[in-house]
């Protein structure tokens, strides 16, 4: 039946020429035909395409018949004759229509796909949508353009494939489609490599121009948060591979090293619109930080790269793009960004970087934001790795350089475990500058007044000594460290002149502070035991919700527990302090015993 | 023996022999970076720093392992000398070359990539070997770091700045100065000044602009353009003819950064606006375009996103905006910038939408972008607010007979074109040409005549 109609229609246009095409014969076409493929006659509809007394006609309607193609295509079972059948009349298809109507029937099949078909969809249709985009006579490079950025467009929202089980398993397809995709681009690289031999016209430029586009739009998605990583087991890393098609397709272009060095190059595309320049710009930055990634951490197409840069200028170069990655919280992009810093460091000579560094704005704003991935990062290993990242980094720079950023952090970092590890990190400074003749930062004036800012506390008697355990444990093991090490009668370090000074702002507040604190712990410690003999009932003051789930309120116990503790770091301080204080008693009173 | 082994056994040879008889260049004369010279330079001249020369080179390990070859980028290496941005080997060995020179260098890891190595091509502690390609080796060319990318100041450092940081806009600078024309002293002194405000001491804004990419204690020297020197007009007090070309011998001796927008507050910007609003009239008076639109771009960035005024400062602030937009569309018209100046007569008209100046400013810069239509509107926008205004009425008859003579001169080329694309180059031809310059005569003739505009840059507050 829905073949005798198609049969009809046909022979009715057999007779008539192109022009005299009407609407209503496309509209007669298109049910009848896709009645067709409904009822299952597909081997009959690729019979009436082939008849080569129909070519017209197929190259005038045939692109009607694309939607119900495809929707019959995923209805059939894999091994389905009919379904073979099917793809063989998209195959005609491709061959046979007008490009420039079966263009917009394919990518309108590709706009309209949605949710876990899409990567079905676009595989499916990449092999017709290049032979009909090879045979496009005008506005190639716009069309290849607007395919490419179509599918990129419809794979963004697809999560991306982060374990190893996720990328072996490659649910929706999304590895297999991109690497489809990078074969679906390769013969208009091809095409700009060809005619780049020639002689560069103007038209060239456009199709290379959409063909960066593309590589930076799959730099930013998947690439920048897709596991590199080399993974034991999959032998051929879809991801990998596809990272290192890209980095060739830009090489083979030419605009791998200048992309690099983008800096260099100021160019970017005119937007009327403020918010359009903005999204832009940030795109390209993730893009621009994800290829550094590749290409000086993963070393795709390392090798085209100059080997005769600095590394210092190296790390210039690329601050700010790990500024970028540092910025975001997914772990597959802050990894990376943790990744880029660690490789650009590893390049240098430890004491190697200098201080003047420090001026690019840069410099001081990513040592904060690794201060703050290691105090707020819920993942223990990005705290850890920060952390280690942050030693490296300070002992790339020359002893002027360490001085400063150890300022700029004590200033900044708000976090008593932080300021703890960089007194440390002081500690370790003078302990070097005392063995070495010309170390000027960390002995005398500098060292002073650097110590000012350490051997201080925040709020004087009233600060909270229990937040602020870590640093005020690691200043005064750094006094007891001057006072041993460094003689009054050498004073190298300046720490005997400035002696009433500290004692007045440290040591005399810190005594006082402990005595409070104490006492009033132990109040408390009294008060709850009272209570608990009086009132086994809980009554919690307040509840506390941790991601959405309430926390079991803390028994008396548990709160008794707390408050030994604090005691005990309590005693802890103290009884440094007190050694502190008897080290300093001795050696004046030893001084004072010499001179009289 | 192939090719690849003869070149390999000639590239050990050549190391032998840098080893053996090559130059100590290193300032410490510890043999860290040696040189034979294979060709002498063609020209005599060397390098200076931050310069920007151009390379070809090839480098080997020890082994005779090639790590790296700028002939595989089809393009010379590029840097900036002395800046640290290549090994150290490199900016010491580069220096000493002369143009077109080709040597060979044999670098110690000391002054290559040291222990560390370079992941992953160099290993640890490499001694690095640059050596011959196919068409010379460590071949140099290099050029003047071209300051704004426009050719109009090119800068060579004779003696390094220390760190990193410049003078902004309004930072005050001490330094000293000698200045060259035509191979001619004819000013050398010391002054201390406001960047941006040099005119007041007879330097020309190329100095000002320059003086914002150095850096404290640089000595350089800068080639200046007409443009940024002292243009068409010339300076008679130094004997210096309209459109010659410049030399300036500067030091950076020492200087005071200006307060950053984000430093100041309210009041302090609206103090500030009055004081360089004076400034700019005074420059724009005396035909300084370019530095009074320095000083009415102040106002701007103070002003223009500054929120959380009270009604007071609002009403301050919007009238300095106002002034200076318009004043900023006056200099951009004789600047022959028509663009810029239509941009400022928008912001102008966005405070006041029916500004009579404002409107006439953007006819007169839409005229002499051709775009006919646009400006007779605006024009017609002048008549419906100040009736008055006669040279608005002569403007639109100006607007009409271009719009015709436009439309006349389009028929004529198109006549014998078939192709729409071939239409549209004539028509970019046709705007490019003639139409151009006959609108800016007839407008340039026009002016003295209209009274509402030319020397009203003054006072708008």
């Amino acid at each position: 039946m829905a073949v005798d109609e198609l049969q009809a229609i046909i022979q009715r246009c057999q007779i008539l020429e192109e022009a005299d095409f009407k609407g209503e014969d496309f509209n007669l076409f298109q049910v009848a035909g896709q009645k067709c493929l409904e009822d299952g006659y597909a081997a009959q509809l690729l019979e009436v395409i082939q008849n080569e007394k129909n070519k017209v006609i197929i190259k005038n309607m045939g692109w009607n018949l694309i939607s119900p193609l495809v929707r019959c295509i995923f209805m059939y079972k894999q091994e389905d004759d009919k379904r073979e059948h099917c793809l063989r009349i998209l195959e005609q298809l491709a061959q046979l229509c007008n490009p420039k109507e079966l263009f917009l029937g394919l990518l309108e099949q590709i706009e309209q796909t949605s949710g876990e078909q899409v990567c079905q969809t676009v595989m499916l249709l990449l092999q017709p949508l290049q032979t009909v985009l090879l045979k496009l006579q005008n506005k190639k490079a716009y069309s290849v353009g607007l395919s490419l950025a179509m599918i990129m467009n419809q794979l963004t929202p697809l999560p991306v494939p982060y374990t190893k089980q996720q990328i072996q398993e490659d649910k929706l397809g999304l590895c297999q489609c991109c690497n489809a995709v990078v074969d679906f681009a390769k013969p208009f690289v091809n095409e700009v490599v060809k005619n780049m031999e020639k002689s560069s016209e103007y038209n060239d430029m456009e199709l290379k121009e959409e063909l960066i586009k593309f590589c930076m739009k799959s730099l930013q998605y998947p690439l920048l948060t897709a596991q590199l990583e080399q993974l034991e087991g999959i032998e051929e890393h879809p991801f990998r591979h596809f990272a290192n098609e890209i980095t060739d397709i830009l090489w083979n272009i030419g605009e791998l090293i200048p992309l690099v060095f983008v800096h260099r190059k100021g160019k970017s595309p005119h937007w009327e619109n403020q918010e359009f320049a903005d999204i832009e710009r940030k795109n390209s930055a993730d893009s621009l930080a994800c290829l550094s990634y590749l290409m000086f951490v993963q070393h795709f197409g390392v090798e085209h790269f100059p080997v005769v840069f600095s590394p210092s200028y190296l790390l210039l170069c690329n601050m700010t793009h790990i500024e970028v990655l540092l910025k975001r919280t997914e772990e597959s992009v802050l990894s990376k960004g943790l990744d880029l810093f660690e490789s650009c460091l590893l390049r240098m000579e430890d004491n190697s970087l200098l201080h003047h560094y420090l001026e690019f704005r840069d410099f001081i704003n990513v040592p904060q934001d690794l201060v703050k991935i290691m105090t707020l990062c819920p993942m223990e290993h990005m705290r850890k790795k920060s952390l280690s990242i942050l030693q490296l980094f300070i002992d790339k720079f020359d002893t002027e350089g360490k001085y400063a950023l150890f300022r700029c952090l004590l200033k900044t970092s708000n976090h008593a475990g932080v300021e703890g590890y960089i007194i440390k990190n002081i500690k370790d400074q003078i302990h070097l500058a005392l063995t070495e003749y010309d170390n000027i930062w960390f002995t005398g004036h500098h060292l002073i007044s650097l110590l000012d800012l350490v051997l201080s506390l925040p709020e004087g008697a009233e600060t909270d000594l229990l937040q602020n355990s870590d640093r005020i444990m690691a200043s005064l093991n750094l006094l007891r460290y001057l006072i041993i090490k460094d003689c009054e009668s050498d004073n190298q370090t300046g720490v005997w002149t400035t002696l009433g000074k500290i004692e007045q702002n440290f040591l005399k507040p810190l005594r006082v502070g402990l005595n409070m604190s104490k006492a009033h712990y132990e109040a408390e410690i009294k008060n709850k035991k009272e209570n608990r003999k009086e009132a086994h009932s809980s009554n919690t003051v307040c509840s506390v919700t941790v991601s959405g789930e309430k926390m079991p309120a803390m028994t008396t116990g548990m709160q008794l527990q707390v408050l030994h503790s604090a005691l005990f770091t309590f005693d802890l301080i103290e009884s440094v302090l007190a050694r502190v204080e008897e080290l300093i008693e001795v050696k004046t009173k030893a001084v004072m015993d010499e001179n009289s | 023996m192939t090719t690849d082994e003869a070149t390999k056994s000639e590239g050990e040879v050549q190391a032998a022999a840098l080893a053996e008889r090559g130059e100590d260049i290193t300032p410490s004369k510890d043999r860290g970076v040696l040189k034979i010279i294979k060709r002498p330079g063609s020209e005599d001249e060397f390098p200076m720093i931050g310069d920007k020369v151009y390379v070809h080179y090839k480098g080997k390990l020890a082994n005779g392992k090639k790590f790296d070859s700028s002939r595989n980028r089809n393009e010379p290496f590029i840097f900036s000398l002395g800046k640290g941005q290549v090994i150290k080997a490199w900016d010491i060995g580069v220096a000493t070359m002369k143009k077109g020179e080709i040597c060979y260098l044999l670098c110690k890891p000391e002054y290559a990539y040291g222990s560390a190595g370079s992941a992953p091509k160099i290993p640890s502690n490499a001694t690095l070997f640059f050596e011959a390609s196919n068409a010379g080796e460590l071949l140099l060319d290099f050029k003047g770091e071209d300051l704004f990318e426009d050719g109009g100041i090119i800068r060579r450092i004779k003696r390094k700045g220390e760190g990193y940081s410049n003078p902004n806009e309004g930072a005050t600078v001490e330094i000293h100065l000698e200045g060259f024309c035509g191979g001619r002293r004819f000013d050398c002194k010391d002054v201390k000044f406001v960047v941006g405000e040099g005119e007041d001491h007879d330097i020309p804004i190329g100095i000002d602009k320059a003086l914002e990419k150095m850096q404290r204690g640089e000595h350089c020297i800068l080639y200046l353009s007409p443009r940024y020197g002292f243009g068409e007009a010339g300076k008679p007090k130094y004997g210096i003819q309209g459109n010659a070309e410049l030399v300036y011998e500067v030091t950076l001796k020492s200087f005071e950064k200006a307060k950053e927008s984000w430093e100041m507050d309210t009041k302090e910007k609206l103090e500030q606006a009055a004081v360089v609003k004076e400034k700019g009239t005074m420059y724009f008076k005396e035909g300084k375009y370019l530095q009074a639109v320095i000083q009415y771009g102040k106002i701007v960035s103070w002003l223009e996103m500054e929120y959380g005024l009270s009604e007071k400062e609002s009403k301050a602030s919007d009238s300095f905006l106002l002034a200076a937009f318009l004043n900023l569309a006056m200099c951009y018209l004789k600047l022959r910038e028509y663009a810029k100046a239509v941009e400022c007569c928008d912001k102008a008209l966005g405070l006041d939408q029916d500004n009579e100046k404002g409107l006439y400013r953007r006819g007169e810069a839409r005229l002499l972008m051709n775009e006919f239509e646009l400006a007779k509107c605006d024009f017609q926008k002048v008549l419906e607010v100040n009736p008055q205004n006669k040279a608005a009425k002569s403007q639109i008859s100006v607007c009409q007979k271009k719009t015709k003579e436009h439309n006349e001169r389009d028929r004529r080329i198109y006549a014998n074109m078939f192709t729409k694309f071939a239409e549209r180059d004539a028509k970019e031809a046709a705007s490019k040409t003639g139409v151009e310059k006959t609108a800016e005569k007839a407008a340039c003739e026009k002016r003295p005549k209209t009274g509402a505009e030319g020397e009203e840059a003054e006072g708008h507050v």
